[in-house]
């Protein structure tokens, strides 16, 4: 029988803690060349939501990973309940009452709603899978999350946002007594993540203890009792939440202080219009899109995740058709098919998914940073030489400081900030005007964002100009000089950063009082 | 280990057990290590060494190309009816190269403009080229092709032969053959090309990240297409010099081919999942095979047993390649 927590009174000493679900001592972990854990202790109670907080390779992952199973520690023990254990496996960790939703959705994408959540538990007449129960379990659990979801459909048909919620579904489904939530808000709405927040709520007050990892610190003050702050592998900080604050659990993070989230914006904008966009359509994706973007801006393109904003740029850089528009460099008009002739004429796309669309992981730095670009380094028969790309590579590793043993090392082992930085010199190195940025900063750490956004910065200085593509609100406010409010498809509104507010961008890219997008007519309908 | 110290060690590795193969197999057969017989395995090895080269071009891209072993049947078949029709033998050749590229180039059609999936598109292409080559051939061989066509396959280059006072030929160099010569210029050329030239680095960029690649704007389809003609005129190159080999067109000749060369550039660490792999690697893979099937026919080791080890061979080497990228 477990003593059940009256009130969350924090208690100093670890030994005394009364009601901790989950505790762990003094876990390392060793990796080939890393100490991705030394010594962390750490414990979850009974009904608490507990953040853990840190930089990209902090060890929150690993630590995770200990828990659920997947990793075994070389040294240090993990008590549930009271007992010391050990999972080999998460489908041990699972049976105890331990879930854990992960940050990369692990979604069969060929199978239904249902049978995800079910996998590997569906619920079976015999030797058969009863479908009639799998269907009416799923929809319950679904029906939980309030999620308008048909267990039948396919996986691969949903949304990113929706597969994150199948997946919180999935993990509610195991009624587990904690529940390990990865950055799960990270592809969701805000009423999503609002729904999402509820349900902690309820999961709290039924006793679940929480571990929850999210990299957007701004949303911890609505569900977080207690926060540890991990910092290369080391165990830094526990605390109420109450007794801190975001400036200090990030100061901990980073080991220095930031002064502040942004760098000063040196840049600003010049009256020269680089690129205009006059009445982009794609049908059933955006529709009528027009705007202008000035030399050394940064336009940021705010509004909800499926708003339009990504599909834009990619119909502008040529990685999409375009059904109607036009889009104009200076007062030239350009007829781009490909990215080809999109990089032909100076604009890049930086995507939102680096390692899908942005990086050849398998190749080298400076093979990375000269891909787009290769006939600067090579002479005139297509032979690459060798010097002048070390020596580019060189030049960019420096210049964006790009913390890399060499520029041969393979690209997959440089951190998620580093890998952002490479794609930038990739484009840098391709001499472009015109860069579409989309999601720069998701999934890097504080101190690397900050770096990128000091890029941006002296990117727009020396007069590129830059389209940034956002989902986090502070962020358009503090990097941009005009911001492009989408709905829906539609470009709402183009408003001037520094005379608006978070509240006015939510207000139109929530779609208030704007008039319903037109059906789109086929043409004229065969008879 | 750091990821280059791990390349070098697959890379060793690979080596090692070559070489190891051909100590014990010097143990076995007292032939085995003979001047003579090193230039046989070498003759041997070269189809499946140039086909591996081929293979590991595609994989790079993260494709496949299963007809190389019907399309080598076709080219091969093509080049001797020419020979036969009176066309002089080096034209003959030539319109065998062209036969194999061109299937090649409808391969790399399927699968850009027609996206169908590279196992699918060669499939296919496997199934008519070999229908081809039985169809014009009646499913009948070719023979009484003559000397000329037989010079590329079986001529030498440096071969030193001393008429002796019995009017007895004397053979005192055997000569390098003119098909090792060959893959010694090819491997060397599409080393370079893959390592040093704008197009090989499209290769890997293509197999290590094709939305990246296109990103980037690399010419992703030419890229693609590129690598399958490649492959289709090295099999017809492999099919012109395998017939003038045994002097004789064979519309059967090359069956399962293909395996042996996508055996050849996975052993030599090619990944299949595209991005990652080397003509050496390809080159020490072609001889393993080739001297895991020599040294056990000298040793007297039956056909099937040899199957057997050789695809043991296979499951081991990409078993290492495995634990190389396991973290």
């Amino acid at each position: 029988m477990l003593p059940s927590v009256s009130d969350p009174v924090y208690s100093e000493a670890p030994s005394s803690a009364a009601g901790a679900l989950l505790r762990l001592e003094g876990i390392t972990k060793r990796f080939p060349g890393v100490l991705a854990l030394d010594g962390v202790s750490f414990e979850v109670r009974r009904g608490e939501v507990h953040a853990v907080c840190g930089e990209n390779g902090a060890g929150k992952s690993t630590l995770m990973k200990i828990v659920s199973g997947q990793y075994q520690p070389d040294a240090g023990t993990l008590h549930y309940h009271g007992e010391a254990c050990t999972f080999r496996s998460t489908a041990e960790s699972e049976a105890v009452g331990i879930a854990i939703i992960h940050q990369e959705l692990n979604l069969v994408p060929h199978l239904s709603v249902a049978e995800n959540i079910f996998l590997a538990r569906e619920p079976r007449k015999g030797w058969l899978i009863d479908r009639a129960a799998l269907r009416r379990n799923a929809r319950r659990c679904l029906d939980r999350l309030g999620l308008d979801i048909a267990p039948d459909v396919l996986v691969k048909t949903l949304s990113v946002a929706q597969q994150q919620m199948v997946e919180i579904a999935k993990a509610l489904s195991l009624n587990a007594q904690v529940l390990i939530m990865d950055e799960p808000t990270s592809s969701l709405t805000e009423s999503e993540t609002e729904k999402l927040f509820a349900i902690i709520h309820e999961l709290k007050r039924a006793g679940v203890g929480i571990v929850y990892i999210s990299h957007r610190l701004d949303e911890l003050a609505q569900i977080v009792d207690r926060v540890t702050v991990l910092r290369d592998g080391r165990h830094v900080s526990t605390d109420r939440f109450a007794d801190t604050s975001v400036e200090q659990i990030v100061a901990r993070m980073v080991g220095r202080s930031l002064d502040d989230v942004f760098p000063r914006r040196n840049s600003s904008p010049t009256p020269d219009v680089l690129l205009r966009a006059r009445g982009l359509t794609r049908q059933g994706v955006f529709h009528d899109v027009s705007f202008e973007l000035r030399r050394g801006e940064i336009l940021g393109f705010a509004g909800l995740m499926g708003a339009g904003r990504t599909e834009v740029a990619r119909a502008i850089f040529g990685a999409d058709p375009l059904d109607a528009g036009e889009v104009l460099l200076g007062e030239q008009r350009l007829a781009i098919r490909s990215p080809r002739d999109a990089v032909r004429h100076g604009l890049a796309y930086l995507s939102e998914d680096r390692k899908h669309d942005g990086l050849a992981l398998k190749m080298t730095v400076a093979q990375n940073i000269t891909l787009a670009n290769m006939d600067a380094v090579s002479n005139r028969v297509g032979m690459i030489r060798f010097d002048q790309e070390q020596a580019a590579a060189a030049r960019y590793i420096e210049a964006l400081g790009i913390r890399t043993p060499s520029s041969s090392q393979i690209v997959r082992l440089l951190s998620g900030g580093n890998q952002q930085k490479l794609v930038i010199s990739k484009w840098l190195f391709r001499d472009s005007r015109i860069l579409f940025f989309d999601e720069p900063t998701r999934g890097i750490d504080v101190g690397a964002k900050y770096a990128i956004y000091q890029l941006l910065d002296q990117l727009a200085d020396q007069g590129i100009g830059v389209v940034m593509i956002s989902s986090e609100l502070p962020e358009i406010m503090g990097m941009t000089d005009r911001v492009a409010v989408f709905h829906e498809g539609r470009l709402v509104t183009v408003l001037t950063t520094r005379e608006t507010s978070q509240e006015e961008v939510m207000h139109y890219a929530s779609g208030r009082s704007i008039p319903p997008i037109p059906e789109f007519s086929p043409g004229p309908t065969d008879d | 280990m750091t990821e280059r110290q791990k390349d070098l060690f697959q890379k060793f590795a690979a080596l090692a057990s070559l070489l190891g193969l051909v100590v014990i197999f010097s143990f076995t057969s007292n032939a085995f290590f003979t001047v003579g017989n090193g230039m046989t395995v070498a003759l041997q090895v070269t189809s499946i060494a140039y086909l591996g080269i081929a293979a590991t071009c595609v994989i790079i891209t993260g494709g496949i190309d299963l007809s190389v072993g019907a399309i080598l049947a076709l080219a091969g078949v093509v080049a001797a009816m020419a020979a036969k029709a009176g066309v002089p033998v080096p034209l003959a050749m030539l319109a065998g190269l062209l036969v194999g590229a061109l299937c090649g180039l409808i391969n790399g059609l399927c699968v850009t403009a027609l996206k169908l999936p590279p196992f699918i598109a060669t499939l296919g292409m496997m199934l008519v080229a070999r229908g081809v080559a039985l169809q014009i051939t009646d499913a009948k061989a070719i023979g009484g092709l003559g000397d000329s066509f037989a010079e590329l396959g079986n001529g030498s280059l440096w071969r030193m032969v001393n008429i002796g006072a019995d009017g007895f030929p004397d053979v005192v160099f055997v000569g390098i053959p003119y098909p090792v010569l060959l893959m010694v210029v090819l491997a060397v050329a599409v080393s370079i090309l893959l390592n040093r030239a704008t197009l090989g680095r499209h290769l890997y960029a293509v197999g290590s990240n094709l939305e990246a690649a296109r990103l980037s704007g690399v010419n992703v389809q030419r890229v693609t297409l590129f690598a399958y003609v490649f492959s289709g005129l090295l099999a017809g190159l492999t099919g012109c010099v395998l017939m003038s080999r045994l002097v004789t067109a064979q519309p059967s000749e090359g069956l399962m081919y293909e395996l042996d060369a996508i055996a050849a550039a996975v052993i030599g660490g090619t990944s299949l999942t595209g991005g990652v792999g080397t003509i050496s690697g390809t080159v020490i893979g072609a001889f393993v095979i080739g001297i895991l099937r020599n040294g056990l026919n000298m040793a007297g080791v039956s056909a099937f047993t040899q199957q057997i080890l050789i695809g043991l061979v296979i499951l081991l080497a990409v078993w290492i390649d495995q634990m190389r990228h396991r973290k």
